[in-house]
């Protein structure tokens, strides 16, 4: 794939400040749920969306 | 994951509670204990694994028996003995306090195998505590039971982790380590969030965009879909592929003993040829010996016989050469052949008479004659039955010792076969061949749904070009249309995060076990980690890369190697995390503890193995024995050190007392005579 080519540095600088910003909370969001395999961020994530798009 | 000290309370050997302080920094990274054979090493070993997972290793012997056996005979039926493990811990900046504890209660006295209870506290930053409420996934996310296997492990085994698969076993759960799972479940809820957050765009957005978003839903159902047969296609594929390799493993056996096969088909039939010649010799034999063996003992009797006629002839007992016909004649004539007159009653007559009763009949001549002949016959007959009778028995002997040579030989070819335990060649091999015919269809299926895939991510894009301008007045459908945007931005970043990440780390991996390798090994071997997280040693001989058979020795090395490669590249990962912000200053760091670690390593690869994890792992507890640990382990691993302890054995035998000197001062290392059989920790510093 020539995606792989690219570093993970390149693919954030190409993300606006808005994706960026997603991007780190929804990890984030991910991260500190992740010992809990039934759990549900959809609503988190979402939460976060409407935080940098309110 | 740092480790700050150990508390045991009558947990196997280790009576009533003890404690283990653990606390190191990276100027001395390592954690030293002493103990001697059956002191309780292992057991120490396994309080870390039962008090994080609630299981022992499985070369731990009577596992029901947790509770030391002196506790549990002084306990009085019915009364309950308490058991635990308490592991102080930090990770990830938080300081962890995890209890596993089981109150067993003591109805008669065997043990049964109790149940622990896992709680778990976290400090927070302000300096608060609170219960972890799922205190076991917790546990799990922090270090997988699949990768704690790797730091936590008997060194006399450790080889048993290069078996083929080990390492495709614990792909998924080092990508909790190497910061890949957080990044593979957002990658799952996203679509989620997108679908709820497109839902006011469809219900505000007027027919255009509703049919738009309606068409672009339809597309994700679909590319969920094949990316879920993907994923089913991919791993059957895996399991095809590893079970085509066996069987081919097989076959590569079979080809190498298939000489030694042929070789047997050959003897056995060689055998049985043998044998049936030698039966043909015995039935011959058993005809002459039948029909002719009498012969045998006719030696005399020709020679008896001829005497015995010739004796008779001299005595005038057998009849004269005068024929009794011609006397007869004489007397009808009444004369004489010389003119005398043979009248009845004359003298002469008589005296005729007399030479008729001595002459004989010619049938008894004839008969005589026949006898004399037969008798020569016998002599030849004789010779002829000795000569036949020495040919086949030269005939026995020589199929006899060609049976004897040809069954040794079968017996030796049986038993390098039958050690072989191979399936049939034929069978093997279609096997193999049905194996790759469903590898061929499955690939083409994979290819397949590749293509659709791409075609997918086509449209998709076609789709999303399309709702971006197509003109939407409402402010709500609006608003959704930015934030869907957002989602899937971030979502199309993430999945290539995750192709980037995972390629990266198997080839970091890959880098820093090559470099863990030689670091330690004399030897000009390469060490592999394939794609499919497979490990392999290689060695190029003229140009050309060979897998090297390995020992155990050497699967030592890798094994060593892989977990000081695993355990560095998580701390670097986790230290230079980048989408997910900043990281805490121990974040990848993870513990080694190991048990016997260099019982199986010679003296050069003891000083290597102890001087590379003395600089690699962040933190080190290793168990020993004075005979293990007191060369080139100590020398190399003290300069490290920030605890030393020695599990003294308390024993009822007496006479058997034993110290251990370390840094010039003598500590009991065996206490003998004593009341009660336990373990004591003993902390020097």
């Amino acid at each position: 794939m020539t995606q792989s080519r690219r570093t993970e540095q390149e693919v954030l600088q190409q993300l606006s400040a808005e994706e960026r910003l997603l991007l780190k909370r929804v990890l984030e969001i991910e991260r500190a749920k992740l010992h809990i395999t039934a759990h549900d961020p959809t609503d988190d994530i979402i939460r976060a969306v409407k935080e940098i798009i309110p | 994951m740092r480790l700050h000290e150990i508390t045991l309370k009558n947990f196997r050997q280790f009576a009533g509670e003890q404690r283990l302080p653990l606390t190191s920094d990276g100027l001395r990274p390592v954690s030293l204990v002493f103990g001697g054979n059956g002191a309780g090493k292992t057991t120490l070993l396994n309080a870390f694994t039962w008090a994080l997972y609630g299981t022992v290793s499985e070369d731990v012997e009577e596992q029901q028996r947790m509770v030391s056996d002196g506790v549990w005979r002084q306990t009085p039926i019915g009364l309950s003995v308490e058991l635990s493990v308490e592991l102080l811990f930090d990770h990830d900046g938080l300081r962890y306090r995890l209890l596993r504890t089981a109150d067993v209660r003591k109805e008669s006295d065997d043990q049964r195998q109790p149940t622990g209870v896992l709680h778990l506290w976290q400090t927070l930053h302000d300096g608060s505590t609170e219960v972890v409420n799922a205190p076991q996934e917790r546990v799990l996310s922090i270090l997988p039971m699949g990768v704690s296997r790797f730091f936590f492990f008997n060194g006399e085994r450790i080889e048993k982790l290069v078996q083929k698969g080990a390492y495709s076993e614990v792909q998924e759960d080092i990508k909790v380590l190497l910061d890949l799972e957080q990044v593979e479940r957002a990658l799952q809820h996203l679509p989620r969030v997108d679908r709820r957050l497109s839902a006011d765009l469809k219900r505000h957005g007027g027919d255009r965009a509703n049919e738009i978003q309606t068409a672009i839903e339809a597309l994700q159902d679909q590319e969920g879909a094949t990316r879920e047969e993907l994923s089913v296609i991919e791993r059957d594929l895996a399991l095809l592929m590893e079970e085509r390799e066996q069987v081919t493993d097989l076959l590569r056996q079979n080809a190498s003993v298939a000489p030694l096969q042929r070789e047997r088909d050959t003897v056995a039939q060689e055998l049985e040829e043998a044998r049936s010649a030698r039966r043909t010799a015995e039935a011959q034999r058993s005809t002459i010996i039948a029909t002719r063996g009498f012969i045998a003992f006719t030696g005399r009797l020709s020679g008896t016989t001829i005497a015995m006629a010739e004796k008779l002839y001299e005595r005038g007992a057998l009849p004269a050469p005068l024929k009794r016909e011609f006397v007869d004649q004489l007397l009808e004539q009444q004369a004489c052949i010389c003119g005398t007159s043979l009248a009845d009653h004359s003298p002469a007559r008589h005296a005729v008479q007399d030479w008729r009763q001595r002459a004989g009949l010619q049938a008894v001549e004839t008969a005589w004659q026949r006898l004399h002949g037969q008798l020569d016959q016998l002599d030849k007959a004789r010779d002829q039955l000795q000569e036949d009778l020495q040919q086949v028995a030269g005939r026995m002997v020589v199929e006899s010792d060609r049976v004897e040579r040809l069954e040794a030989r079968k017996s030796e070819l049986d038993r390098q076969l039958k050690d072989s335990r191979l399936e049939e060649v034929q069978e093997l091999e279609s096997k193999r061949l049905g194996l790759e015919a469903q590898i061929a269809s499955k690939q083409q299926r994979l290819g397949l749904l590749q293509a659709t895939l791409e075609s997918i991510a086509k449209q998709l894009g076609q789709k999303e070009t399309e709702r971006t301008r197509a003109a939407v007045t409402d402010e709500l459908a609006t608003k959704a249309r930015s934030r869907s945007e957002l989602v899937q931005a971030v979502r199309r970043a993430l999945n290539e995060i995750l192709t980037i990440r995972a390629d990266d780390m198997r080839r970091r991996l890959d880098r820093k076990l090559k470099d863990v390798f030689a670091s330690i090994s004399f030897k000009p071997y390469v060490p592999q980690l394939s794609e499919r997280f497979e490990l392999s040693l290689t060695q190029m001989v003229d140009g050309v890369e060979l897998p090297v058979p390995k020992s155990t020795g050497e699967n030592q090395i890798l094994s060593l190697s892989f977990v000081a490669a695993v355990s560095e590249l998580a701390r670097e990962i986790r230290k230079g995390r980048r989408a997910e912000g900043e990281s805490s200053e121990d974040a990848g760091a993870y513990p080694i503890v190991m048990d016997a670690a260099f019982g199986s390593l010679d003296e050069n690869y003891q000083r290597e193995v102890s001087r590379a994890l003395a600089e690699m792992a962040p933190q080190l507890v290793v168990f020993v024995s004075k005979s293990q640990g007191m060369g080139h382990v100590v020398e190399n691993l003290l300069p490290h050190v920030s605890h030393l302890g020695v599990i003294v054995t308390h024993t009822s035998q007496p006479d058997v007392g034993e110290t251990i000197e370390l840094e010039g001062m003598t500590y009991p290392y065996i206490m003998s005579g004593v009341e009660m059989n336990r373990a004591e920790l003993k902390v020097i510093r």
